[in-house]
């Protein structure tokens, strides 16, 4: 029987589940032309997403990363900056003060301590800088400043100086207001702990931990106060003294020079670590970025050569499909 | 030998030829007709003593081949079982998202951390902390649109399993009804053929919700069974019984009672995939989609979610936190408690103590949920905190994973990469399930109405009319001749 006849049916029915078998092809194979990517990630990976997962959440946390430098390179360039200040105006009055601590004229001290007054409030200013309406010394307390103003604090240390004759007396009441935690602690910083350390890369942190309350910089208020305690008419009965005042705060804001240096290279070193995260952040990103296209990307030159080859296809069903409609016997039967 | 004779002869071939011509034009008519069995005048010649005496038409014969019939309609069976699991898989895959579409369950994890990481740069800018808050609403309400997702689909397979229970119990009395009509017809020597074909296309209208075997009875009746052995129609057809509920959620089972089982002539029958009355089709893939897929996939989910709420539910992460209250994820706003976990992934929420949406503050992000008052605006350690517990290697506690710590959007890649793995099985399966199919509705459809053969045949019969009319007319000028003397 089967051999006698071909229902009609079998032959469209087959055209036309070759014509959708290969259009649905031809369908997959220009989607991924155009997007550059596999048509169904999940089956090009044989069923096992977690790589591209993983990879997707590795960039995505870079990207993060990415703002975070560069924040923190912001804020830290700043800070350098504002320790620059602090260093140029430290220098300057060091030698102002010893230069006139040597002389023998009343004139150059009080002139020196008028000067110290307005280091002291650039000095200050510095220490208050906003970045990005945040403060750079003010440690957790960012949307606050990091001390009182200028003023304030030589206020609180006329307090303290209070009864002291001698420039030694000043001195010693000076640093152990600098260093006590009642005195600069608590009367002039306003800011809070200091910031914790700031994730940049993967597994990696640098710390940005600087406040106003730092050693070095503590050492160079102490020294720009105790001179500008000779503006406000310390020890105004003795010449001597007076001198001696201006030398011994020349001579502190000379010792902390160092102290001075060694802070500003510890942040430079976080610089330098948030550049180097930057620049290794954005190459494992990009490897990264590869890598993902290798596992999901559609060969263009493949999917194309094959593109090709199923519109053939379709052109020759089509062919087909016309010549075997005009096979029939109804059309010579006349 | 008579003249007369000759002239009834010649009769017979003329009405044989016109039967033959009626065959050939119900076959081209029905060349299109799905289910049609090609039909076949059956002749035999006449005898009336020891001589010929004509053509007699012994019926009308339909072509039809049983054992392709019942391997096509197993093969339609199979395929439908496979596509409803492969469509159910491929729909919770685009639910849970790939990780190329653009807001998958792997993006929004990937992006709360993103929102964490640049929040602890500048913890003092409310738009970061407002990004973290937002990244963590969207996150939890992606895994609780999947839950609801999951729970709709089964759902329909309910719905879908009511209608195919009505359209088999439709199906079988009109079976029935045709089973009683071609008996009669047998009876009465009538052609049954019609009937036959309606038949046909009745049970490969249903051949995919249950496999059927089908076994002649006489008479040209049926009886129908499940390849499984339920009897589904002999004599009487059976009755098959589903409540659907409507509305399913999480935890609603077969077991429980909660949803309705099938019956065949009001006696339970069991649905499960393997060994069941009923396995096989259609129907049993929608009960496998509802009683087994789904619930599997909220599983999954519910143990992704509850690794959300854990990894932020440490006492270690948040002084401020009382002990015992939610951490940053809740459960509908309470603490999770692991008796709950069914369904959690619906009910999964922001802690409203950090949402603005919800009447909280954003710096409780920074500072504590429990804090009262807003801490120094640069602590970043909280955030750290979370990102890190985020991001943190840990053991899943639920949901059937292969033990190992992994972080979280690891857990949700693997989760999605096990519903992606059953996806291209179901769908090998499914595609091949369809190839074979496909290749014996095609021999069925060789067998069918061949027009090319039906005008060769209708040529011959063309032919044969014209010779017995020619033998008529010269039988009449014989009798004219005759008469003429």
């Amino acid at each position: 029987m089967g051999l006698t006849s071909l229902g009609d049916m079998a032959q469209s029915f087959l055209l036309r589940r070759q014509t959708v078998a290969v259009k649905s092809d031809l369908q997959r194979l220009s989607l991924e032309l155009t997007t550059g990517r596999v048509a169904d990630t999940a089956a090009h990976v044989s069923g096992d997403l977690v790589p591209i997962s993983g990879i997707d959440a590795s960039l995505a946390r870079l990207n993060g990363y990415r703002a975070v430098t560069a924040e923190a390179g912001l804020f830290a360039n700043a800070m350098q900056t504002a320790l620059g200040v602090i260093d140029d105006v430290s220098s300057d009055l060091s030698r102002g003060l010893l230069a006139a601590s040597g002389s023998a004229s009343q004139a150059l001290v009080t002139a020196a301590g008028s000067e110290a007054r307005t280091r002291l409030e650039t000095a200050m200013q510095a220490l208050n800088t906003r970045v990005g309406d945040r403060s750079l010394f003010a440690g957790v307390a960012t949307n606050g400043p990091a001390t009182v103003a200028a003023e304030t604090m030589m206020l609180a240390l006329d307090n303290a100086i209070t009864g002291a004759t001698t420039a030694a007396d000043i001195e010693l009441a000076v640093t152990n207001w600098f260093a006590a935690p009642t005195g600069f602690a608590t009367l002039a910083y306003t800011g809070g702990a200091a910031l914790a350390r700031v994730g940049i890369a993967p597994g990696e942190e640098a710390a940005l931990d600087i406040t106003a309350t730092d050693p070095a910089i503590r050492a160079t208020l102490k020294g720009l106060a105790m001179a500008a305690l000779l503006d406000r008419g310390a020890l105004i009965a003795s010449q001597t003294e007076r001198q001696d005042l201006a030398q011994r705060a020349g001579l502190s804001l000379l010792e902390s020079q160092t102290d001075r240096t060694y802070l500003a290279a510890r942040l430079g070193s976080a610089q330098a670590q948030i550049d180097a995260a930057a620049v290794r952040n954005a190459a494992e990103s990009t490897s990264l970025q590869i890598a993902r296209a290798d596992l999901t990307a559609a060969d263009p030159f493949e999917t194309a050569s094959k593109l090709q080859e199923t519109q053939l296809q379709l052109e020759k069903i089509y062919a087909i499909t016309a010549r075997i409609t005009r096979l029939s016997l109804m059309d010579y039967l006349r | 030998m008579s003249i007369t004779g000759t002239l009834s002869t010649a009769l017979s071939g003329l009405t044989t030829a016109a039967r033959a011509a009626e065959v050939v034009s119900s076959n081209i008519a029905n060349a299109m007709t799905e289910g049609y069995g090609r039909r076949e005048l059956q002749t035999v010649a006449r005898a009336s003593g020891s001589a010929g005496q004509g053509v007699r038409v012994t019926g009308v014969s339909r072509y039809s081949d049983p054992i392709l019939l019942g391997d096509r309609r197993m093969a339609a069976a199979g395929s439908g079982a496979r596509d409803t699991a492969a469509s159910f898989l491929k729909r919770l895959e685009g639910v849970l998202g790939t990780p190329d579409s653009a807001t998958s369950l792997g993006g929004r994890i990937a992006a709360f951390d993103t929102a964490l990481i640049e929040a602890g740069s500048r913890p003092e800018s409310e738009a970061r902390l407002s990004r973290v808050a937002e990244t963590a609403r969207a996150l939890a309400a992606h895994l609780a649109s999947a839950g609801t997702d999951i729970q709709t689909a089964r759902a329909q397979a309910d719905d879908r399993i009511e209608a195919e229970v009505g359209q088999m119990n439709t199906a079988l009395a009109r079976i029935a009804d045709l089973n009683g009509q071609i008996r009669t017809s047998f009876g009465t020597g009538r052609d049954a053929s019609a009937l036959v074909d309606q038949r046909q296309q009745l049970i490969d209208g249903i051949s995919g919700i249950i496999p059927l075997r089908e076994v002649p009875r006489s008479n040209g009746q049926i009886a129908l069974f499940t390849t499984g052995g339920a009897v589904l129609l002999d004599g009487a057809p059976a009755e098959l019984g589903f409540a659907p509920v409507g509305v399913i959620v999480a935890g609603m089972t077969q077991a429980s009672g909660a949803l309705s089982g099938l019956t065949i002539n009001g006696r339970p029958v069991s649905t499960a995939a393997e060994g069941s009355l009923i396995s096989g089709g259609s129907l049993a893939g929608h009960f496998a989609v509802r009683d087994d897929l789904a619930p599997q996939a909220q599983t999954r989910l519910d143990a992704v979610a509850r690794d959300l709420i854990d990894r932020f539910a440490d006492p270690g992460l948040d002084a401020s936190r009382a002990a015992g209250a939610p951490g940053l994820f809740t459960d509908a706003g309470l603490t999770f408690l692991p008796a709950n976990e069914t369904g959690l992934a619906q009910r999964l929420q922001l802690n409203a103590a950090a949402d603005p949406a919800m009447g909280g503050a954003l710096w409780r992000l920074r500072d504590g949920l429990g804090a009262i008052a807003p801490g120094p605006a640069g602590d970043a350690r909280l955030l750290k905190d979370l990102q890190t517990a985020l991001t943190a290697p840990r053991n899943p506690a639920s949901g059937g994973f292969m033990a190992g710590a992994r972080s979280h959007a690891t857990l949700a890649a693997d989760m999605l990469s096990g519903v992606a793995q059953s996806r291209l099985t179901a769908e090998g399966e499914a595609s091949f399930a369809a190839a074979r199919l496909d290749t014996l509705h095609q021999m069925e459809l060789e067998g069918g109405v061949d027009t090319d053969q039906e005008m060769q045949s209708l040529l011959l019969i063309e032919q044969a009319y014209a010779a017995n009319a020619k033998v008529m007319a010269t039988v009449n000028d014989m009798i004219q001749t005759l008469l003429g003397i």
